[in-house]
């Protein structure tokens, strides 16, 4: 199947790597980042993963990009099963971590997406071309010649998903893309990721941001403690419907009132 | 045409390049430590007395051409680990490995422009230690000692690339390199010939492969030894870079994919 299935998925941090089921018992060492999570969303679509800190969203990610390999159930890209066929899978996925420390500080931001275009393959006489399109896309024309330890963190973020461009993947992956974003700045990024699907690309980005989801998602799922509580289409939703569905599913019930009313 | 193995090897190399000129005090540096480090084998070769001549050879050529090998087999180890170490630090690692390329293939790109510039500054090395200090090698024997420099660096790669290995499972390469370091310099025959110390010791010696290139490299550079005269040496030599590159490269991708079943792989 083209898109991206997870299948009772767990992913266990923690496991002792010795002695087995012995160990585990007397350890108690192990956390269940997702558990038994599946769903399956089509290729040129827009998942937006919703949840509170530690509920699995990054790991969905991670094990998507093959960054993590699954304890139980599977991951497929595009049929492309991520332990067994992860070099296919990498060849097919992008990911913008939302971590700054991802580049190279003393490089600029050219020379950065010259040499990660070569890693991933992307060819020679197009490399040029797809750099400068990325990162005039990303509003990064302009630096394209500054070394990247002056970027401030909302620079970094858009030079991550130049990055993620850059590649013509058919998934991207993206953590919190406007976290550090300001509202123009996130407008842009909002209607860069909209255009995505057009191309068949499909995205999952993991976010906290209601109208974000809203605003790009042709789905969304929250994720509470690592298991999938909700999973639809965001159709007839709107942010404030998501907010209120999102206080009374997880553990920010307690505080739904304070919650909507900040919304609202 | 989709980006070779010589295209992603120059993009590193220049990655590499780009950074070490942009910090290139460090170099300066560098160079000021290995001109100290020369003085002090000149003086320490004097003191000796020009009685002492190890395996037939002048003291100070003895020390020249054992600690500048020493260091460049010990600082290719160490490159393969810090190739490992800065990324899991810049951040660069997990985005690294979700490139097309294969992580192995990563990590030796990756650690070749140091390699490269670890054989440059042995010559450098030995270079200043002649013009410096006013004597001469006798005549080299090129090709042996472009075999015996080229096993070496491959069989310094592979044990690089066990380092690496464990750098990415417990986050400590560098203690292995330490380790193997501090034991060479007892075992392998560095600072003085390996016949003095004990037959028990010997033996773990001969286990160690830096004895075997230091044994190969010593008579081609200074007493300009053919290829058949070290052809013991350059069989052992082949043997260990044929044997070991495939099973530490093995054990390397096994530990990568454990990292990413752990979920350890950017910890440092």
């Amino acid at each position: 199947m083209q898109g991206i299935v997870l299948d009772s998925v767990s992913k266990i941090f923690g496991r002792p790597r010795i002695l087995g089921r012995l160990a585990r018992t007397l350890a108690k060492t192990e956390t269940y980042a997702l558990r038994d999570v599946s769903f399956a969303m089509p290729a040129g679509k827009v998942l937006v993963l919703l949840g509170p800190n530690g509920s699995g969203k990054t790991t969905t990610l991670k094990l998507l990009s093959t960054i993590f390999f699954p304890d139980n159930g599977s991951v497929l890209v595009n049929g492309w099963d991520t332990r067994q066929d992860a070099g296919q899978v990498r060849k097919q996925i992008s990911i913008a971590i939302s971590s700054e420390r991802s580049f190279y500080p003393r490089l600029t931001a050219r020379e950065n997406l010259e040499f990660f275009a070569s890693l991933d393959d992307v060819p020679r006489r197009t490399r040029k071309q797809r750099i400068e399109a990325a990162l005039q896309r990303t509003d990064l024309a302009e630096l394209r010649d500054v070394q990247i330890m002056k970027f401030s963190s909302g620079m970094h973020q858009r030079l991550a998903l130049a990055r993620a461009l850059m590649k013509q993947p058919s998934a991207v992956l993206l953590d919190e893309p406007t976290r550090s974003l300001d509202p123009g700045a996130t407008a842009r990024y909002w209607e860069l990721i909209r255009d995505l699907p057009a191309s068949g690309t499909s995205v999952v980005l993991a976010s906290h941001n209601f109208e974000e989801a809203i605003a790009v998602g042709d789905s969304v799922a929250i994720l509470q403690r690592g298991e999938l509580i909700f999973y639809e289409s965001t159709d007839g939703l709107n942010a404030e419907r998501l907010k209120s569905l999102y206080a009374d599913l997880t553990e920010v019930s307690r505080f739904r009132d304070e919650l909507v009313e900040a919304a609202s | 045409m989709t980006a070779g193995l010589a295209d992603k090897a120059v993009a590193i190399f220049w990655r590499d390049l780009l950074t070490s000129f942009r910090y290139r005090n460090g170099f300066v540096i560098s160079a000021i430590a290995a001109l100290g480090e020369l003085a002090a084998f000149y003086y320490l070769a004097r003191a000796v007395g020009p009685g002492y001549r190890p395996q037939g050879t002048d003291y100070f050529l003895f020390l020249l051409v054992g600690t500048g090998f020493f260091s460049c087999f010990v600082g290719t180890m160490n490159a393969f680990v810090r190739v490992v170490q800065d990324a899991q630090q810049s951040g660069t690692l997990e985005v690294l490995m979700t490139t097309s390329t294969p992580g192995l293939v990563v990590l030796i790109l990756s650690a070749l422009s140091t390699m490269t510039n670890n054989i440059l500054q042995f010559l450098f090395y030995l270079a200043a230690g002649l013009l410096l200090f006013g004597t001469s090698l006798g005549s080299i024997h090129v090709p042996a000692c472009v075999v015996v420099l080229a096993l070496s660096a491959i069989i310094a790669a592979a044990t690089g690339i066990l380092a690496a290995a464990v750098q990415l499972a417990f986050q400590k390469g560098s203690a292995l390199v330490w380790l193997f370091g501090s034991s060479a310099w007892l075992l392998t025959g560095t600072l003085f010939p390996v016949e003095v110390l004990p037959r028990p010791v010997r033996f773990l010696s001969d286990l160690v492969p830096l004895t075997h290139c230091l044994n190969a490299i010593r008579p081609v550079l200074l007493r300009g030894a053919s290829l058949a005269v070290v052809s013991p040496e350059i069989e052992i030599l082949a043997v260990l870079a044929l044997a070991l590159v495939p099973l530490f490269g093995g054990i390397f991708t096994w530990t990568l994919d454990q990292a990413r079943q752990q979920g350890t792989l950017s910890f440092y």
